[in-house]
């Protein structure tokens, strides 16, 4: 059924149908974490479609913009969902197909994920507050030993499945599920080091407090501590929709339990059958993530190299493992 | 059925690997203890997987071995010999960081795999032995590292029990399977071991009011 290079109105139609899912159900991702988390620490929390009402206020509310800063204080916020967005189509979630497929492969979507985090932190240096300063050193420290992590992880990842396209990666992850490998030795190597990952990109706890406003320990935070009204509710949308790229990302890669294969064949049924359990696993990895948020106490800023370091290692050998298996 | 077979040893193998590598990154003594813990559990599950393989009986009682005395008694011996020892038992301040250490275990592991493949290149292994020569070779070589890298004494104990796990497996997978009375002696050495390094070290902390191997060495003959 799919081809990974046919373009048709219809596959292109549902592929966008696809994204707007995905951006849909961004802040119900980011609500069940805060949820989980609240419950694991003994606390009721809030409901977890309590993200739409935080977006929807802040969209009504007025801004204030300090007199110091520039226009890229301005657009960066534009900026910043704009690129996750546009990377958000790169992405396919509960389909192996997605809408700019042709135009790009993964490494387009970790170049937009920079292009997010690089006007981050000019928006946080352009305000010229202590804080902003001070969380953009930190994030800058952090991205640079995530990046080379992150690529070790994609050669594991595209070595395994073959190409680095996302659509090829998907559905050959699909593949080999129906065939019966239920993971490749090297992906083993690959699931802890994208884990790691995934916690270090979307700020959680070992790395960052993304609850906070309030610590001199904060990264992210720091960084859009300026902002307020729409532009806050555009930063915050971005970060929502950027941890559900990644949560998709891990669940097609490792977990392609349910996934759409050529055997099953496209149609309304085993679509929304793949769209249910897609919505299952990503609820599921993002439960497992807050849980393992509240495990660990947020780490002294200089021994996160350490946990990164541990994702380094773990796809070095992954890679060992793909040479030398057989 | 062989893909299974392959994929299950190849899993076995990068578990035991993930084992070793829960002892580098921590810094605690109790850490160590448990990460060693669970690499001998992943052990005995390894050596009840060669057995399966080749089917020989000998080899699940020495798994059962290695599960009570490696996961259940060295344990018990150590935190007991520990206990009343003075000095800090968390290694702070290693020779060699965390980080280093973490991504300097790996190229050994690298180095492992591609010194049995040089190696082994004209002999003819079997699936066993394929899967888990390397991993044992890097077990030999993360268990010397351990040794030198860090400052406390018990570090040094840690890391000998990784270089005996690595002998066992290499022994274990090349053979398929020592008489069990030797195997029986071997368990029974290392428990003595395990004893004389635990009495060695309550004579160092004795001594020294510290476990810090890089005092050991300001001992001078005045």
């Amino acid at each position: 059924m799919v081809e990974p290079t046919a373009v048709s109105l219809q596959l292109q139609i549902i592929g966008v149908v696809q994204t707007l899912g995905l951006i849909g159900i961004a802040p119900l991702i980011t609500g069940i974490m805060r949820k989980v988390k609240a419950r694991t620490q003994k606390r009721i929390g809030a409901s977890i479609i309590q993200p739409y009402y935080d977006l929807a206020k802040l969209l009504k509310k007025d801004e204030v913009v300090s007199d110091q800063s520039s226009w890229i204080f301005r657009s960066a916020p534009w900026i910043m969902l704009i690129s996750t967005i546009t990377a958000a189509l790169f992405v396919p979630s509960f389909l192996p197909f997605s809408p700019f497929n042709a135009a790009g492969d993964i490494l387009v979507v970790i170049g937009l994920f920079a292009l997010v985090r690089f006007f981050t932190m000019l928006a946080g240096i352009d305000v010229a507050s202590a804080f902003g300063g001070l969380g953009a050193s930190r994030e800058m420290m952090i991205s640079a030993i995530v990046e080379p992590a992150l690529f070790l992880t994609i050669f594991v990842v595209s070595l395994s499945l073959g190409g680095t396209n996302l659509t090829s990666i998907a559905s050959s992850a699909a593949n080999q599920f129906a065939s019966g490998v239920i993971i490749m030795p090297s992906m083993i190597f690959a699931v802890i080091a994208f884990f790691v990952i995934m916690l270090a990109e979307t700020g959680r706890i070992p790395f960052d407090n993304p609850a906070t406003h309030l610590e001199l320990t904060m990264v992210h935070e720091a960084m859009v501590l300026e902002y307020s009204g729409k532009s806050l509710a555009m930063v915050q949308f971005s970060q929502s929709i950027k941890q559900v790229i990644l949560l998709s990302l891990f669940v097609n890669f490792f977990v392609p339990v349910g996934m759409l294969t050529p055997a099953i064949g496209l149609s309304a049924a085993s679509t929304a059958s793949t769209a249910l359990s897609f919505l299952a696993k990503a609820m599921l990895v993002s439960a497992l993530v807050a849980f393992a948020e509240t495990r660990v106490a947020k780490w002294r800023l200089f021994r996160i190299p350490d946990l990164l370091a541990v994702a380094i290692a773990s796809s070095m050998m992954g890679v060992v493992f793909f040479y030398f298996w057989r | 059925m062989i893909l299974l077979q392959i994929d299950l040893l190849t899993i076995s193998a990068a578990a035991l690997l993930i084992a070793t590598f829960a002892v580098v990154v921590r810094r605690g003594f109790l850490d160590w203890l448990s990460g060693y813990r669970y690499q001998a559990l992943v052990l005995a599950g390894v050596t009840a997987v060669i057995g399966y393989i080749t089917g020989t009986w000998e080899i699940y009682v020495a798994a059962i071995l290695t599960l009570a005395i490696k996961a259940v008694i060295i344990p018990k011996v150590l935190l007991r010999v520990t206990k009343g020892l003075s000095g800090q038992l968390s290694d702070f301040n290693p020779y060699v960081s965390v980080r280093s250490s973490i991504i300097i275990s790996a190229i050994l592991v690298i180095l492992a795999y591609a010194l049995v493949q040089e190696m082994f290149a004209n002999s003819r292994l079997d699936s066993v032995a394929r899967a888990y020569l390397p991993v044992a070779l890097s077990l030999f070589f993360i268990g010397l590292f351990v040794m030198v890298s860090r400052r406390i004494a018990l570090n040094q104990i840690i890391g000998l029990l990784i270089i005996e796990n690595g002998l066992f497996l290499f022994t274990v997978s090349l053979t398929h399977g020592l008489p069990l009375l030797i195997e029986v002696g071997i368990f029974a050495d290392i428990l003595a071991g395990i004893i004389i390094s635990g009495i060695l070290l309550s004579r160092i902390s004795q001594t020294f009011d510290s476990l810090d191997v890089g005092k050991i060495e300001q001992l001078r003959d005045d």
